[in-house]
């Protein structure tokens, strides 16, 4: 029969604008903020999480920055349990302005493309018969210069099937200062995690001719990407493939993909610790904020508990509507918050894709951000509602409040 | 209808004990209308806290329309004040973000009737006061007589068998208080509502059908219990 007056919450919800607008947009700043700063940490750990189970990495055992003999490349696909190798060396250059720089990996293309067929897709090619992936595989066969971007960079510069790419080489500069010639013949889009769109690819033999004509001496790679073949334990093939360089030229390191991604995110330091604590302490301060504001609110509403509680309302409702109106302000700060951060998202990727090529805010941190509202919600609204629902009635109407 | 047996009530102050009543006999028949008088801390609000089931008695038997209090649970306590009492408060106690007519609505919420049965009967408890053209204004925007006829008629909405006022005209003036007092007594004579009042006012008192002196939680001589 006893029923809620839930026109109450949205009552003083209205009423009590200010109150209401402030606290909102408290919490929404908090979750904003939250969902920010976790999706720095799930954009850096993405590709540790979703890297490819049977992909293993081969450095050298000194640094990433020491290239290896390009003969290792030979050596190792003759391993026991080796599919295939796939050089991949950092080129470092930028197009146009410093300031337009980005990731470029100079690779062999018909085995990348192979090995990473089911981490990216190609949706754009030079015309022609076949799939959009043959049409790249014969683009790049037929012109050594060609390249793939990805979609956000291509988008970024404007580029489309058959522009030219002009980068000003870094770590290679020409030597006459000219800049290295390119011609996108693909556009692709990442199907997981461990690939951003913010990269280009491009042949390693172009590299390997054009710096050999130059410095008239080998060079050697960064990486080579090796997939170990079905049925091959990968611990033993990593072992092989070590042992075989154990006395030089260069040792090499091996790890798995995840392990080799790990160790990328940790040349930031501990960016995690440091973005999850300033998150934790944010909506911290948050929740006491707003405990505060419900205590405050709830001091003010005793003698309308009283009143409650004499025209028949059980201790629990007039309770439950302090802990609706609690929940509701948290949790419609907490939609706000997390719908600005899916909003920016593609504005702050803009600015920080150098970085943090992969940044977009995931459905799950929006969730967790959504569950964190409801949860600062509950906890503020407890001691208000528990406050309310212990006083007895007499005391309540006495009250000045 | 109301009837108090050896009903005592101790308040702990500071802790020192005060006795407010002490094995209190009081009988108040279905339709009467009696005013509770006598001076400060004598017991008067505490007999209607407890008539009223906002407070339980330490010993005794309190019993209010064929129900004794003094077992029940809060919630069952809070299920017969919505069935069986209405309150009306010196300084009127209305929901201040609420306008009159939800202020009326608000204990309908504690009877079977749906929305527009609840609107209806606000509007009729509304009319009975004649606030018929104040449905939507809120309480900073009526003045103290019209927000103690709202209160009356959030008292009467849900058609209680008594009603409680505490001090009613206590903060009116001479003109509003007879209005209310007017209003009060329509409810007794033409609905038959039994009523509690503790009033300090003389001029009050003297429209109800009869007077109890309390003193020192006692009913002093004279007074007809």
């Amino acid at each position: 029969m006893s029923g809620t007056p839930w026109f109450l919450v949205r009552k003083h919800l209205r009423v009590h604008w200010v109150r209401t607008t402030l606290t909102v947009t408290i919490v929404s700043v908090a979750l904003l903020l939250f969902c920010i700063l976790t999706t720095f940490v799930t954009s850096l750990t993405a590709a540790v999480d979703q890297a490819a189970s049977n992909r293993i990495v081969v450095q050298s055992a000194v640094s990433l920055f020491v290239e290896l003999p390009l003969d290792y490349h030979g050596k190792i696909a003759n391993v026991p349990g080796v599919e295939s190798v796939c050089k991949l060396q950092w080129f470092g250059g930028y197009y146009q302005d410093e300031k337009n720089s980005f990731a470029q990996f100079a690779i062999d293309d018909e085995v990348f493309l192979q090995q990473y067929e089911n981490d990216l897709e190609i949706i754009d090619a030079p015309p022609g018969d076949g799939s959009l992936l043959d049409r790249v595989r014969t683009a790049m066969r037929a012109d050594r210069r060609a390249a793939i971007v990805g979609e956000g960079l291509a988008d970024k510069h404007g580029w489309k099937i058959g522009d030219p790419v002009p980068l000003t080489g870094k770590i290679f500069p020409k030597s006459d200062g000219s800049a290295w010639d390119f011609t996108v013949v693909g556009i692709y889009i990442p199907k997981r995690m461990n690939v951003d769109d913010q990269t280009m690819y491009f042949r390693f033999d172009y590299l390997e001719e054009t710096l050999t004509q130059e410095q008239d001496q080998p060079i050697g790679c960064g990486t080579f990407f090796v997939h170990v073949a079905p049925g091959h334990a990968i611990d033993e093939v990593i072992a092989n493939i070590d042992a075989l360089f154990v006395n030089g030229p260069q040792k090499t390191l091996t790890s798995t993909e995840a392990a080799f991604s790990a160790g990328f995110v940790s040349m930031f330091g501990n960016l995690p610790l440091f973005f999850g604590t300033i998150g934790g302490a944010i909506v911290f301060a948050v929740l006491f904020s707003v405990v505060n504001t419900m205590l405050l609110a709830a001091r003010q509403r005793i003698r309308e508990a009283g009143v409650m509680k004499a025209l028949g309302f059980t201790n629990r409702t007039v309770a439950t509507l302090m802990l609706v109106e609690s929940v509701s302000i948290c949790v419609i700060g907490g939609l706000v918050g997390t719908g600005l951060a899916w909003v920016l998202s593609e504005g702050i990727r803009g600015v920080v894709s150098v970085m943090f090529p992969t940044f977009a805010v995931a459905p799950q941190t929006m969730l967790i951000s959504l569950g964190m509202s409801l949860t600062i919600g509950l906890l503020a609204g407890l001691a208000p509602t528990v406050m309310l629902a212990r006083l007895k009635p007499v005391e309540a109407l006495r009250s000045e409040g | 209808m109301i009837s108090f047996e050896k009903v005592c009530k101790t308040y702990r102050r500071g802790g020192e004990e005060l006795r407010v009543l002490a094995s209190l006999d009081l009988e108040i028949p279905a339709g009467d209308f009696v005013a509770l008088m006598g001076p400060s801390g004598s017991g008067k609000s505490t007999i209607l806290n407890l008539a009223g089931g906002l407070d339980t008695a330490d010993s005794g038997t309190v019993s209010v329309a064929s129900e004794t209090l003094n077992r029940m649970s809060s919630k069952a306590l809070a299920q017969w004040r919505a069935r069986h009492t209405g309150f009306v408060f010196q300084s009127f106690n209305l929901i201040p973000v609420l306008n009159a007519v939800e202020n009326v609505t608000l204990p309908l919420l504690n009877t079977p009737l749906k929305g527009a049965e609840r609107r209806k009967q606000a509007e009729y408890a509304l009319g009975i006061v004649g606030l018929s053209d104040r449905l939507k204004h809120r309480p900073a925007q009526l003045s103290g007589g019209q927000e103690q006829r709202v209160a009356i008629a959030r008292a009467i909405a849900t058609d209680p068998d008594v009603i409680l006022a505490d001090e009613p005209t206590g903060d009116l003036d001479r003109d509003t208080a007879n209005e209310v007092m007017e209003l009060l007594v329509r409810l007794n004579e033409e609905l038959g509502k039994t009523i509690l009042m503790v009033t300090h006012d003389q001029v009050a008192a003297d429209r109800a059908k009869r007077t109890l002196h309390l003193d020192k939680g006692e009913l002093a001589d004279g007074s007809a219990a």
